[in-house]
């Protein structure tokens, strides 16, 4: 069994870690490119979210590499992210790929026992024993949590650093170095090693940067690729940035919602706007933009698949908290079809909007 | 006091219990107009851009009667089957309505679960509770307007001349005669016989689905893909054409998925937004309906995939 997963972020190289620590074969198929994705758009349906033709543009490549598996987390609604196995595995039948596919559905839908059986089939490939498999999950858990900590200090000094560009060479040199080591225990050490490293960035912290907090849709704010990179372009235009939902906080809020314990503070700050669950992660966005207000942000971005059903209620919620929270938020929608430069244009308005209005404007005086 | 309920989404299949239950508490009760352009237009004036045409449709039904009511009816339709939903808009319907139209009356917020007598009653309780305190009215209320829904009847059968089509698609779409654009005149001028979901009991369509990887979560995509395939298998209809809403996300899954397992039947995809001409919906339908009877009338070809269908075997 070769597995192979779909890109989420950084995801991969806490899957990396994990599947070399397993003893299991596995396939990482390319980062996300223009190429995933016209190989994607094409053999997807049309309407379908961003998200669901880059993942397809992965498995093509990552079964051509030679991956026999596909491993994936699923949902089970109200968002169509619930449907994603159902249409890819048919696709990639007719495409005449033999891939057997291993979706890990939330427990609540699925029960613990159909739960255990799924993830039994990728255990019983691995060679170890039961007691250094769950040493693995946790050195997996551990590096997702470093990766995530050090991408969230890299974003929020790159306002304050004296070099400009310093934090985000760092960030793709830690990518690059994590994903060529092989042995999994020296991988969480060169985190460790880096994490130390971003901190001591040389930084003014006299300066007063936009602060801005990125939110949206779960896939298309983490997947890099899918949002053009923009949390790369706020860096280079020295903005500290602030994201909530990371591949961690997923994996918490998964646990904890067997419990009902999740995310405490985003939902009690989405209750005044949006009490109830919708399905995807709408609830959290709104959230997410109240407590920005709260924390006294400069402005908030919203990025959301073209015609992703959450993010629309959440979309048209929004104006609501910037008028009355008076929080700037600009939204920006993605697909396939995004062009660079009117994306950049948007963004680079926006930003000149909130330096003026910090200088003109007493909004918090 | 004054109730208004917007006619869009799923007015059309719930109207007669929501109506009932308000007239019997005895208040009087404002319905918008049917849909037209100066609905439509408001519609797409206050809601998200992003939003599918029936969204916006709603959002115009709102804005017509707001100013003439006291209370407005803003179902917010959780579920209508156990262990299924609708979509995510309609679980954030009355926010959306709040938020994105100007000075809206008292609004309904509660989650309306239909799934069964004992949660809707939670919904009429509290939904009733501003209209009269009397509960034991409210409950007689509800019985009534629980028979009345039981009389009730969407969804259209009609046979043909010669030929008879499935009108697939939302409820809301299929039933709301300036949104599909008169199409069952249409087809009823050239002698199409017309069958809609509805007539498809619960019972076929969730054995249908039994074919799928994953138990689907939505009702319609269970009760659109159930009885598409049930009628092909019964040998009932000719086409199918399927009336979708421009980003809808559930449609996105569902005609995909019927494309999937009945192979080359014809079916013919109507997208449906604030643009869509009607010249165009007209030219398209002509074609299919030519393109139908020569099919079935003279070359007397019976398609293959429906055999496929017929031995349970997935022509993918």
């Amino acid at each position: 069994m070769r597995i192979t997963i779909p890109h989420l972020g950084n995801v991969y190289l806490a899957v990396k870690i994990l599947f070399d620590s397993l003893g299991l074969d596995y396939v990482i198929p390319p980062l996300n490119s223009r190429e995933a994705l016209s190989l994607g758009s094409k053999y997807s349906p049309e309407e379908i979210c961003l998200p669901f033709k880059l993942m397809v543009g992965n498995y093509i490549a990552g079964v051509e590499s030679g991956a026999d598996t596909v491993l994936l987390v699923g949902s089970c609604g109200p968002c169509r992210f619930g449907e994603y196995p159902e249409l890819q595995i048919r696709i990639m039948k007719q495409l005449g790929y033999d891939v057997d596919f291993i979706v890990l559905d939330p427990v609540q839908s699925i029960g613990l026992n159909e739960l255990f059986k799924r993830i039994r089939k990728v255990g019983l490939e691995s060679g170890k024993s039961a007691l250094s498999k769950i040493g693995s999950v946790f050195l997996a858990y551990n590096a997702m949590r470093l990766i995530d900590e050090i991408e969230a200090s890299a974003h929020a000094i790159a306002g304050y650093e004296t070099n400009p560009g310093e934090a985000k060479n760092l960030l793709s040199s830690c990518k690059k170095e994590v994903f060529s080591c092989s042995d999994p225990v020296k991988a969480v050490k060169i985190l460790n090693q880096y994490r130390n490293r971003i901190k001591t960035i040389p930084a003014d912290y006299s300066k007063k940067p936009l602060k801005i907090a990125v939110m949206g849709e779960i896939y298309t704010v983490i997947e890099p690729f899918s949002n053009l990179y923009i949390e790369d372009i706020l860096m280079d235009m020295g903005v500290s940035t602030v994201r909530r939902l990371t591949p961690t906080w997923w994996l918490k809020d998964m646990l904890l919602k067997t419990i009902n314990l999740n995310s405490r503070e985003l939902l009690k700050a989405s209750n005044e706007f949006l009490p109830l669950y919708i399905g995807g992660h709408a609830r959290e966005c709104i959230g997410e933009a109240v407590l920005a207000a709260k924390e006294q942000m400069d402005g908030a971005i919203q990025i959301f698949p073209m015609g992703c059903m959450p993010e629309i209620v959440s979309k048209s919620i929004l104006p609501s908290i910037a008028q009355k929270k008076k929080l700037p938020v600009l939204s920006l929608v993605v697909d396939e079809m995004t062009g660079e430069a009117g994306y950049l244009t948007r963004i680079e308005a926006f930003l000149d909007l909130l330096e003026r209005r910090r200088e003109h404007v007493c909004t918090r005086c | 006091m004054r109730i208004g309920i917007p006619k869009g989404l799923l007015y059309y299949r719930y109207h007669a219990f929501f109506e009932t239950f308000f007239s019997e508490l005895g208040s009087e009760i404002i319905v918008s107009e049917q849909t037209n352009k100066d609905i439509l237009d408001m519609g797409v004036q206050f809601c998200v851009d992003e939003a599918c045409l029936p969204v916006k449709v709603f959002h115009g039904h709102a804005a017509s009667i707001k100013d003439r009511c006291d209370y407005l009816i803003i179902p917010r339709i959780m579920s209508i089957c156990k262990k299924e939903y609708i979509c995510p808009k309609f679980c954030g319907l009355p926010e959306m309505i709040i938020h994105s139209i100007p000075s809206v009356p008292k609004v309904s917020v509660d989650p309306l679960y239909m799934r069964n007598d004992k949660e809707l009653f939670k919904w009429c309780l509290s939904a009733g509770s501003a209209v009269t305190r009397d509960s034991a009215a409210i409950k007689k209320a509800f019985v009534s307007a629980k028979k009345a829904q039981k009389k009730s009847r969407t969804g259209i059968i009609e046979p043909g001349r010669r030929l008879t089509v499935m009108l697939a698609g939302h409820p809301y779409v299929v039933n709301d005669d300036y949104l599909n654009m008169g199409i069952f005149n249409k087809l009823r001028a050239k002698g199409i016989g017309i069958i809609t979901e509805e007539f498809v009991s619960d019972g076929e369509t969730r054995e249908e689905v039994k074919r799928l990887v994953k138990k689907p979560f939505w009702t319609f995509q269970r009760r659109i893909f159930g009885a598409a395939c049930v009628l092909i298998k019964k040998n009932l209809i000719n086409g199918i054409i399927y009336l979708s809403s421009f980003a809808c996300g559930i449609d996105s899954v569902i005609i995909d998925l019927i494309r999937h397992f009945v192979g080359d039947f014809p079916m013919l995809v109507i997208k449906l937004d604030e643009h869509t001409g009607e010249a165009g919906v007209d030219t398209r339908v002509e074609a299919f309906i030519d393109m139908l009877e020569r099919r079935v009338l003279n070359e007397n070809y019976n398609p293959s995939p429906r055999e496929c269908v017929l031995s349970g075997q997935n022509p993918v």
